[in-house]
């Protein structure tokens, strides 16, 4: 029989995304240091708990021990939605303790806290300062008494406590070791842009996600957004192979692939730029079916030039958006990784969706600043969308402009694909052909079978190489 | 001149003032909280009392309403200087002379100072 740990009470941050890092929250009682750099967001992370904690009927105390005044502190604060400024003094109190700290030492600020924290009736106490504290203090050993000090009188009253400290190149920490968890906050730059990242450096009783989190400060705080192949190490929904097809709007492809792309399953289409990739995928979203719902995720065409696209093409998708096609367009400029996957997941299954069309997964690529990750990141991106039930068609292009000799982009995620096909552009007497080109496909060997692309009138269609009434009248006039 | 109590937790907006109500020509003592400030008040009988209002110990509001439960001490003239919590002060509008938002102007401080300490 499988022993089973106690449930740990849970005091939720109210920061999207933390509380997944965390394994289910800060653990009620516990202590925190959460660090960085000046301007690394430890502040704002710490009075988005607090106001998050004080809108929950909470009583917060935050003590601080900096040369920044309170009214600076409010004024920086006052732009972010979370901040009410209604509560302060009451249900949210702020403190210097740095009067005690500077005339009596780190005893008398204990001391003070204790007095403080049953005055407030606080469950949670933020303590912005604690290098301020180290630098007060004489050896490591009374910094580490001050924090088991702190720590032990709030834990007896079940108030949690967040330590706040900038970190430093010399920096040994001897306080790590008192905490229950640590949080790393930092910002960084990868050539020109920057990005921050949150990790969990220790997190005592308390299965947390590791590595490095991508997050960003925007109006409404901090938002971060836990690694996707730590979150989705395995697919939140068991797999079930639904053994039908999703027809693909293409005329003469369904007949041959067995009535459609098989459900739940993901299709790379590689090729050439203007080979037709884009039109194919319009082609699918156009034929979904009525009681179902779909989306298209693009980081080319603007939502005007989707549906012009659409129309020119006699697949008007116009009158589906967006009840049944949603349509989301990320630009080319700056992308957050797995900011992407978790808004393209958010859309999937707010909307039920069934059918995606992602155009195309270099967005994805660009966005990453770790390259090393891609693999890991589509693994449980694709393994996410298979267990909802979504059938995915993605986009790869090719730098090459034509030719006959297309490689396979990224052979390590097209073999985690279910099905692959290949576009490309030929040149031949002077004439362009647009050739399509079913490399695999999910328990069906179809390898090398090449066809002709087509576009006509209401829609688009693939032939036999050679072997249409377009390629016979354009032989004919050759 | 008068002798005027700044109680603030924040020592950097105490200074301040305390330096601008010197140069002003009066004497001033500082509290980092209410409860000290209310044993200066009690030991040295100051004129003016100018107070934070969250402060840990004791509050600016819980100063005032300890001062007005004093009988010797109720009359005693205080100011109140808020970030955010003049509203709730202004509810105990018998508790202060003044209930000043910051950030403030200092020469308006001190003009009020100089009606009060002038009597």
């Amino acid at each position: 029989m499988e022993a089973s740990l106690p449930e740990l009470a849970r005091l939720s941050s109210g920061v999207p995304g933390l509380d997944l890092v965390l394994g289910g929250g800060f653990i009620e009682g516990a202590s925190y240091i959460i660090q960085g750099r000046p301007g690394a967001g430890k502040t704002i992370l710490s009075n988005q708990v607090a106001f998050f904690q004080a809108a929950s009927g909470r009583r917060i105390l935050y003590v601080t021990l900096l040369a920044e005044t309170h009214d600076q502190l409010f004024q920086a604060l006052s732009n972010m939605s979370f901040f009410d400024r209604a509560i302060l003094g009451d249900v949210i109190r702020y403190v210097s303790v740095f009067p005690s700290l500077r005339d009596e030492g780190l005893g008398a600020v204990v001391n003070l806290i204790r007095e403080e924290t049953k005055r407030q009736g606080a469950t949670l106490l933020v303590f912005d300062g604690l290098l301020n504290a180290r630098d007060r203090a004489e050896t490591a050993l009374d910094v580490k008494t001050f924090v088991a000090e702190i720590q032990s009188q709030a834990a007896f009253v079940g108030c949690t406590v967040l330590f706040l400290t900038s970190t430093r190149e010399d920096d040994s920490c001897p306080e790590h070791t008192m905490v229950d968890g640590v949080l790393d906050l930092s910002d960084n730059i990868a050539n020109v842009r920057a990005y921050r990242h949150l990790q969990v450096r220790k997190s005592r009783g308390s299965a947390a996600l590791g590595g490095l989190h991508l997050f960003e400060i925007g109006d409404a705080g901090i938002v971060i957004f836990p690694r996707l192949e730590a979150y989705l190490g395995r697919p939140t929904i068991e797999d079930e192979v639904d053994p039908s097809h999703a027809p693909t709007g293409i005329q003469g492809l369904d007949a041959i692939i067995g009535g459609g792309l098989p459900a739940g399953s993901v299709t790379l289409l590689a090729g050439h730029p203007g080979s037709g990739k884009t039109s194919c995928g319009l082609a699918f979203l156009h034929h979904t079916p009525a009681d179902l719902h779909a989306l298209h995720f693009g980081f080319y065409e603007t939502h005007a030039r989707l549906l012009a696209k659409s129309k020119a093409l006699g697949m008007d998708i116009s009158a589906q958006v967006p009840d049944q096609i949603d349509i989301i367009w990320n630009p080319l400029t700056e992308n957050l990784l797995d900011k992407l996957a978790y808004q393209l997941l958010e859309n999937i299954r707010r909307r039920k969706v069934k059918r995606l069309f992602i155009d195309g997964i270099g967005g994805f690529e660009r966005a990453s600043i770790s390259p090393g990750r891609i693999v890991e990141f589509f693994a449980a991106l694709t393994n996410e969308l298979r267990s909802l039930g979504v059938t995915t068609l993605m986009t790869w292009e090719l730098r090459e402009l034509s030719g006959g000799n297309a490689a396979s982009p990224l052979p390590e995620i097209s073999a985690m694909l279910d099905n692959l096909i290949e576009f490309q552009n030929l040149r031949s007497n002077q004439k362009l052909q647009r050739s399509v080109s079913l490399l695999k496909f999910r328990d069906i060997p179809y390898v090398d079978r090449k066809f002709e692309l087509l576009f006509r009138p209401g829609g688009i269609a693939i032939a036999e190489l050679g072997d249409t009434a377009e390629s016979r009248a354009d032989d004919e006039k050759g | 001149m008068a002798l005027i109590l700044v109680a603030d937790d924040e020592v950097l907006l105490s200074d301040i003032l305390a330096v601008m109500l010197m140069d002003d020509g009066h004497e001033v003592m500082t509290a980092p909280h209410g409860r000290a400030a209310l044993q200066m008040i009690r030991e040295r009988k100051p004129a003016l009392v100018i107070t934070d209002f969250m402060m840990p110990l004791m509050t600016g509001l819980e100063l005032a309403q300890a001062l007005k439960a004093d009988a010797e001490l109720a009359d005693l003239p205080v100011i109140l200087l808020t970030g955010a919590q003049g509203d709730i002060a202004r509810r105990h509008h018998e508790l202060f002379r003044a209930v000043i938002d910051k950030p403030y102007k200092p020469g308006e401080l001190l003009a009020f100072v100089k009606t009060i300490t002038n009597g």
